[in-house]
């Protein structure tokens, strides 16, 4: 069946579509455009010339960062989702109602504070005069070098995505059909055997967008990198920032932008592939 | 208790907060038989399965399981398959694997397995459906896939909660007689839940009628068609004619009761049904055996009752005539169109309901 457009629908959803290609269509068009620019003389000039392709492309600094940050965002997916997995589980199966209601509360707080407030506060902890060293000092041990540390940088990234993905698992994992779990259960699946066996499946579609997310927004952040993680090992975000602060090379940046969207892109779509793998409607 | 005793409930009581949903339950599940456990929503059926499966546990009492007690035996530790409502199929898993399920918790191997699926799918004529997803497939489909994963470990038990509700009705009929066949091939207990008369009396060996958590009567659908224990079974069945009044005699065999319909009596073979005079009782009789004549019928130990005709309805062979006693009682008769043709059916005739003293069931009110 078409559908066609009518001017009730149009009245909602112009201002959206244009907001979309005001920001986002455009930006991202010049964003192209831009990567095929020159620099001459810390100057940009409009060109079309695959000068910073070839150049970003064939230096290893460009793919030692790559696969640092590809490996980092791939950890911490990793890692969020197998914590946070107990934790919505219980929020889940294990309370009650109002319980639920409140653990779900209390998963949205963290989204009233800023992100980069919340790292800067993991500072006062992990620095070498900080919370945390202070208090193992107390009983003789350390100080031990806990920020400017690749586990720093984790931290940030946990911080970052772990409410979301407790929530986004969580509303996969409470639409689970409690009967699937009983029969499953009536078949001699033990509990244990029962979430890897049926509960994990059933909410598949939930956990891979939920790794996902992490994913995306590991990825991308600046940061914890840079706060947590000292800029060391240097991540795409951060080298984007010293590409265009090094004589103006923004077109070199719109590069590897460019390759961070791209990548994404085939992220997003193979994960949702295989969240969806093996279901028709 | 009997030597063929599969299951037995003594004195089970369920409790839910202060809702009693089972009141103290005895009774025998015999190896071998189809036991249907009928009654209205919220009765207690599914919970008394339930229990039984291991997934609620009894407040007070004993389930028994081969003369094991079995209270403390987590569902994951018993043999009693359950066939949900909903049937529960994995909806991530292809129907083999769905089928394969029980066998692979129980640690058989992958061939095994395979070859055990395999076996029940062709059993259930679902085998070229193997590699489908549980998605694709119909209602009647995904009821054998479901009775297939139950029934592939070979259980001495199969409990079944409503699992036809969800089908049309020819289907139903068709589904009704695979799991009778099923059930007599194999000889397991098959343990079946319904609200549906039609489907208990068609397909058990015996039927539990439930109400308000209590037992109202276990017998053969014979039994409890012919001779309804209580009142409830007879409204229940919604099969009977009942007329209520006092026990005015009971001498002889004979016992007339003073029902606003007038003097009815009736032969009490059972001499330990023991009708007090005075007492408050029911005589039922089936519409099947209620007749319909224009004139007062001769004959002796017959019961007669003028009524005016208030309608009918006709379903397939048989019609129903609506009728209304002279005190405003609704009453049925059932009758085949060739029994009737000779009757003028008009709504407001006057006719005579008659039925032999030996058609009518004493009920005792408790």
């Amino acid at each position: 069946m078409r559908k066609t457009l009518s001017l009730y629908g149009l009245t909602f959803s112009l201002p959206l579509l244009i907001w979309q290609l005001l920001f986002f269509v455009f930006p991202l068009v010049f964003l192209v455009a831009l990567s095929f620019w020159t620099v001459k003389n810390f100057r940009m000039q409009v060109d079309f010339d695959s000068v910073n392709w070839v150049t970003m492309y064939g230096r290893s600094v460009f793919w030692k960062a790559y696969g640092t940050t590809f490996a980092l965002a791939a950890a911490a997916s990793v890692l969020v989702s197998a914590l946070a997995f107990p934790c919505s589980y219980a929020i889940s199966f294990k309370l009650s109602e109002t319980a639920r209601r409140w653990a779900v509360f209390l998963m949205v707080i963290p989204f009233f504070t800023s992100y980069l407030v919340r790292v800067y506060s993991w500072q006062i902890f992990l620095s070498d005069a900080g919370i945390i060293n202070v208090m193992l000092g107390w009983i003789g041990l350390g100080p031990y070098a806990l920020l400017n540390t690749v586990g720093a940088t984790m931290i940030g990234y946990l911080t970052l995505t772990f409410p979301l993905v407790v929530l986004l698992q969580l509303f996969s994992l409470v639409f689970i059909d409690r009967t699937l779990i009983e029969a499953a259960h009536n078949l001699r699946c033990g509990r244990l055997r029962t979430v890897f066996a049926v509960i994990i499946p059933s909410a598949r579609v939930g956990l891979v967008i939920a790794a996902l997310f992490a994913f995306i927004l590991s990825f991308g952040d600046f940061v914890s990198p840079i706060y947590l993680g000292g800029g060391d090992p240097t991540t795409l975000s951060i080298l984007i920032t010293d590409t265009t602060k090094s004589g103006q090379q923004w077109p070199r940046a719109a590069v590897i932008a460019l390759t961070m969207i791209g990548t994404l892109l085939v992220v997003a779509f193979a994960a949702v592939r295989f969240a969806y793998k093996g279901r028709t409607k | 208790m009997t030597n063929d005793a599969l299951v037995t409930f003594e004195g089970v009581v369920k409790r839910f907060g202060s809702f009693v949903a089972v009141q103290r339950m005895d009774f025998e599940i015999a190896k071998g038989e189809f036991l249907a456990i009928m009654g209205s929503s919220g009765c207690g059926k599914t919970t008394t399965l339930r229990m039984l499966a291991g997934l609620e546990a009894p407040s007070e009492g004993v389930i028994r399981l081969a003369g094991k007690p079995i209270n403390d035996l987590p569902t994951w530790s018993r043999d009693t398959p359950m066939v949900w409502q909903s049937l529960a199929l994995f909806p991530f898993l292809n129907v083999i694997e769905n089928v394969e399920f029980a066998l692979k918790m129980r640690g058989v191997g992958k061939a095994e397995r395979r070859r055990r699926a395999e076996q029940w799918l062709e059993r259930m004529q679902i085998t070229e459906f193997a590699g489908r997803n549980i998605s694709q497939l119909s209602g009647g489909q995904r009821q054998r896939v479901a009775l297939a994963r139950s029934l592939v470990v070979e259980p001495e038990i199969l409990l079944l909660d409503e699992p036809l509700s969800a089908l049309d009705a020819a289907l139903k009929v068709r589904m009704q007689s695979v799991l009778k066949n099923l059930q007599r091939e194999t000889g397991i207990t098959f343990v079946y839940v319904t609200h549906s008369q039609s489907e208990a009396f068609s397909m058990a060996d015996r039927v539990v009628i439930m109400s308000r958590g209590k037992i109202e009567q276990i017998g053969t659908p014979q039994e409890i068609y012919r001779t309804p224990r209580t009142r409830f079974v007879a409204d229940f069945l919604g099969s009977s004619n009942i007329f209520t009044g006092k026990v005015a005699a009971a001498e002889g065999g004979i016992v007339t009761l003073n029902t606003p319909a007038g003097a009815l009596s009736l032969a009490s073979p059972d001499p330990s049904a023991h009708a007090v005079v005075g007492q408050t009782a029911s005589l039922t009789v089936l519409d099947t055996k209620t007749n319909l004549a224009l004139r007062s019928p001769s004959g002796r130990d017959l019961n007669a009752i003028p009524v005016r005709m208030i309608g009918e309805e006709f379903i397939g062979a048989t019609a129903t005539v609506y009728l209304e006693t002279r005190d405003g009682q609704e009453i049925r008769i059932q009758k085949s169109h060739e029994e009737l043709a000779n009757l003028p059916l008009q709504i407001g005739q006057e006719f005579e309901a008659y039925w032999s003293y030996d058609d009518g069931h004493l009920v005792m009110e408790h």
